[in-house]
């Protein structure tokens, strides 16, 4: 699903000139995997995850994701590959003067699906997320983790093949970030392929999948089954 | 409508309804640009029918002796003249117009003065020769050749009272043109300035678009729909302007010089498409400049 080669990306930063938010960085992640990247503030991870959905472009090496080569893509294929991947963000992202509804079927009518498709599909994944007696209430009538259930229901709406997730229980108490995790870990056995970036070590520690932990813009480890520190 | 086209014009109108203040400002905008415009175009056509009036590409005209000052010219005396005119090395041409063709001629150019129209009768008007020069500048030996000529009432070179009327007819054109292009301006920088606002205003929304797929032509899609929608407003807007201010302008006006051809309907009718097609240029270019280079969709 993703293969990364010897791929290096800097930032200008003024009068200091260069830095370095991944450098030289390998990795593959196969279908329906589920990945944790960790690693401290400024290892590199927003950029990888930049990197996957063709926000920012690598300076050096290959990246492919779903089948598609990032370097060499066209900018107006770029759209369709999006289409492919779900994203799920810290601060959930939800439009604030629009229903649950809405919000998820906002997902499917930018994208031009058909009325009788977007009726179809916004009930069955609030039912997923276990939200279908909420599709008229707003955002701010939502808990936490609420909110984040419509996000990854948005997320998951179009069915995509990879599932972003960028500290998706960063803003949540742990007991609802154990609810989001078992959602994901749901649609993780459904076949998508599911990358999270976190800080939260609690969640990592209690999933035991695939590690790799970024520091400096570098892998220093990469670890199935892994735990978020290194393990003893 | 599909969900998709109710969303780019939901949104459309949202923007519109949000940035109310700049909305009436771009339409203002367009407005006065979009009326001088079609002064500027009125203006060419006003000058065109004035010309016409002195029959615009002939060089000099003999009008025929009719009875009135003189006596009538012959058929005889007619066909001496055309041929003595058609030998002469400096005519080009020398075109008959009897009474009928110059009623009519008449009739076509005042058919905004019906009023003055009904006051001619075909026998009021005189035969003409119009007569084409290889060189205007021998108009001179024309009117000491021909202006004492049987069958002739008088000889008459349109050719400088008509580079008068369309020089100061050019000075009106130019100036309008000159403060409609500085007013386009304003409006092409106010439609600019409203969506960069618009897409401040829906960032979330268009970061999220963006993150699940949306092509970037539908997402710059209610932008440029907004600066359309406001232009093309203000360019129906200066059409009624135009409607309803130049009858007025040329009725008053016409009073005190009926012989003149007035523009009329046909004419501002004409200028409508040209004036929407020339503000809905302007509200994509700037719309386009705004979305790309600005506002980061």
């Amino acid at each position: 699903m993703i293969t990364l080669r010897a791929v290096t990306k800097t930032y200008k930063k003024g009068e200091r000139g260069e830095v370095t938010a991944l450098g030289n960085v390998s990795l593959e992640v196969a279908k329906s995997e589920f990945v944790f990247i960790v690693g401290p503030s400024g290892s590199g991870k927003s950029t990888l995850m930049k990197l996957f959905t063709r926000e920012e472009r690598a300076d050096e090496g290959e990246i492919y994701v779903a089948g598609r080569n990032l370097n060499t893509i066209r900018s107006w294929k770029v759209p369709a590959l999006r289409r492919e991947i779900g994203y799920v963000f810290q601060d959930f992202k939800l439009l604030q003067n629009k229903t649950i509804w809405e919000n998820v079927a906002f997902a499917l009518e930018v994208i031009g699906q058909s009325s009788s498709q977007i009726d179809k599909r916004v009930p069955d994944v609030l039912e997923l997320v276990d939200l279908s007696d909420k599709a008229e209430a707003v955002p701010s009538e939502l808990s936490g983790g609420q909110q984040q259930r419509v996000s990854i229901a948005r997320a998951v709406v179009n069915k995509p093949k990879l599932l972003l997730c960028d500290e998706p229980t960063g803003n949540l108490d742990p007991s609802t970030s154990i609810g989001i995790m078992k959602l994901l870990d749901r649609i993780n056995r459904t076949g998508a392929t599911v990358v999270m970036a976190t800080h939260d070590q609690h969640i990592v520690d209690s999933m035991r999948k695939r590690v790799i932990e970024l520091e400096t813009g570098s892998v220093v480890r990469d670890q199935s089954r892994g735990v978020y520190g290194y393990a003893g | 409508m599909s969900a998709r086209t109710r969303y780019v014009f939901q949104e459309a109108l949202i923007g519109l309804r949000r940035n109310l203040l700049m909305t009436v400002s771009v339409v203002l905008a367009v407005v006065v640009s979009m009326a001088l415009f079609g002064g500027s175009f009125l203006m060419t056509k006003q000058v065109e029918r004035l010309s016409s009036l002195f029959i615009g590409q002939i060089d000099t005209l003999i009008y025929l002796c009719d009875g009135r000052q003189c006596p009538e010219i012959t058929e005889e005396q007619r066909l001496a003249l055309e041929e003595e005119l058609l030998n002469e090395p400096y005519v080009v041409s020398a075109d008959y117009v009897d009474k009928q063709a110059a009623y009519e001629r008449f009739v076509e150019l005042f058919e905004n003065q019906p009023e003055l129209v009904d006051t001619v009768v075909p026998e009021a008007l005189p035969a003409s020769y119009d007569v084409k020069l290889s060189d205007p500048n021998q108009f001179e030996l024309v009117l000491s050749k021909y202006s004492d000529w049987p069958g002739v009432e008088q000889v008459f070179d349109q050719r400088e009272i008509v580079d008068q009327i369309q020089s100061v007819g050019s000075v009106f054109q130019v100036g309008s043109l000159v403060i409609a292009i500085v007013q386009l301006v304003a409006a092409g920088v106010l439609v600019t300035m409203t969506i960069q606002v618009t897409a401040f205003a829906r960032r979330d929304q268009t970061a999220i678009m963006k993150l699940v797929g949306a092509s970037n032509w539908y997402i710059g899609l209610p932008f440029m729909l907004e600066g359309v929608i406001a232009c093309l407003f203000g360019a129906l807007l200066a059409w009624g302007v135009l409607g309803v201010l130049v009858p007025i302008g040329t009725g008053l006006v016409s009073d005190q010089i009926p012989w003149v051809p007035f523009v009329g309907g046909r004419d501002i009718l004409r200028a409508g498409p040209l004036l929407i097609l020339i503000a809905t240029g302007v509200a994509l270019v700037s719309s386009t400049i705004a979305l790309y280079r600005h506002a980061d969709v």
